[in-house]
């Protein structure tokens, strides 16, 4: 389990994170959902400790982030981080390098689930496509949580279907996965919990199905009471 | 797709639903197999996917999947024997529960839209009478 506790983070005078809580079980996916600029990826960040936080605490399976706790965790990024010369295999080549929790056998198989053609130079691919490296690139590693920001954002619908059924695929597995986004329309069948941020602060934290269950509303509709309070 | 071909070719179900936003999903998922249960097409002993191809084919969360069929197999509507895969179940007395239950509910959905705009009973019968047949040659003709 991934726990915030109540961070706190500064740029310059500007508060970005003003006490904010949640966790993010193992096998299940958590949704930070919120507009633009509320703090998500300052929130990924901070679990990566790309960013140092003010106060406030995060727990990796019980442990701040340390060497091993580190090496549990991914985080896949918005854009792809990888050279546009680079072939797909090249990047491939350049994580199995970097990372020991690489794992080759499951990189073939996503390059086959996103019918992709490792020859093809980073430069050359569609939006779509290259958003589907960014994800086979943080999906191959053998960790138990996967952080991703924004992964729906800015491609088109069938690439935006193709990742989608990754969450449904045995891909994920059990693993733990947090995905921001500011748009639930394709994914509110697909999470198992969702955080609604605003202004820094986590407004509503709760479980999809339990909603539905006990109040009858779909994620758009507490979003709507959430928001518009 | 080429998957849920080769399924079907074993005689395993497939399926697709459209889910309203609003009931939990896991519901819809059940409600879906007790028609499917009622009207046969999903026949005793049928072979059902597993809980990830099952999120798969309808797009939805694994652990909802997994809850679907939990509640399914408490309630007997399905059944699994060792480590094979789950099936529908043989059990005649549950799929004719299943089928009253499904007609019971249909009817009192009837009634209240019946009673909502005051039509008296007879007419409402004659109505059904004069229609229920047109309906369902309708509905073959869309299929």
């Amino acid at each position: 389990m991934i726990e915030v506790k109540d961070i706190t983070k500064k740029f310059g005078r500007k508060k970005v994170l003003n006490g904010v809580s949640f966790t993010a079980n193992k096998g299940e996916i958590t949704c930070l959902i919120g507009i633009n600029g509320v703090g998500k990826t300052t929130v990924l960040n901070a679990i990566m400790n790309l960013t140092p936080i003010n106060s406030g605490e995060i727990l990796i399976d019980g442990n701040k982030i340390n060497k091993d706790s580190y090496e549990k965790i991914t985080f896949i990024p918005d854009a792809i981080t990888m050279l546009p010369s680079m072939k797909i295999s090249d990047a491939m080549t350049f994580m199995a390098d970097f990372y020991n929790a690489w794992n080759q056998t499951r990189a073939d198989e996503l390059l086959s689930f996103f019918k992709l053609d490792a020859n093809e130079r980073i430069s050359s691919l569609s939006k779509g496509n290259t958003a589907k490296v960014n994800m086979l690139l943080g999906l191959a590693l053998d960790v138990d949580y996967l952080l991703m920001d924004e992964p729906f954002s800015g491609i088109d619908i069938f690439s935006r279907e193709q990742i989608a059924e990754v969450f449904t695929s045995h891909l994920v597995e059990d693993r733990g996965v947090i995905i921001t986004t500011h748009e639930i329309n394709d994914i509110e069948h697909l999470i198992d919990k969702a955080v609604l941020l605003n202004d820094g602060v986590v407004l509503r934290e709760f479980n999809a199905e339990e909603v539905r269950e006990t109040e009858g509303k779909s994620i758009i509709d507490v979003m709507r009471e959430v928001y518009h309070a | 797709m080429v998957r849920n071909e080769s399924l079907r070719k074993l005689g395993v179900v497939t399926m697709n639903i459209k889910f309203n936003n609003r009931d939990p999903v896991y519901v819809q998922v059940i409600q879906h197999f007790k028609e499917q249960i009622a009207t046969g097409l999903f026949e005793p002993g049928q072979e059902i996917p597993s809980r990830r191809e099952l999120a798969n084919q309808l797009k939805i969360n694994p652990n909802t999947a997994q809850r679907a069929y939990k509640e399914m197999e408490e309630q007997g509507l399905i059944f699994t024997e060792r480590n094979l895969p789950s099936r529908i179940t043989r059990d005649e007395a549950v799929i004719k529960t299943v089928r009253e239950e499904l007609i019971l509910e249909a009817v009192n959905t009837f009634i209240a839209s019946v009673q909502s705009i005051n039509v008296p009973l007879d007419e409402a019968l004659d109505l059904v009478k004069d229609n229920f047949d047109k309906a369902k040659d309708g509905q073959e003709g869309d299929a």
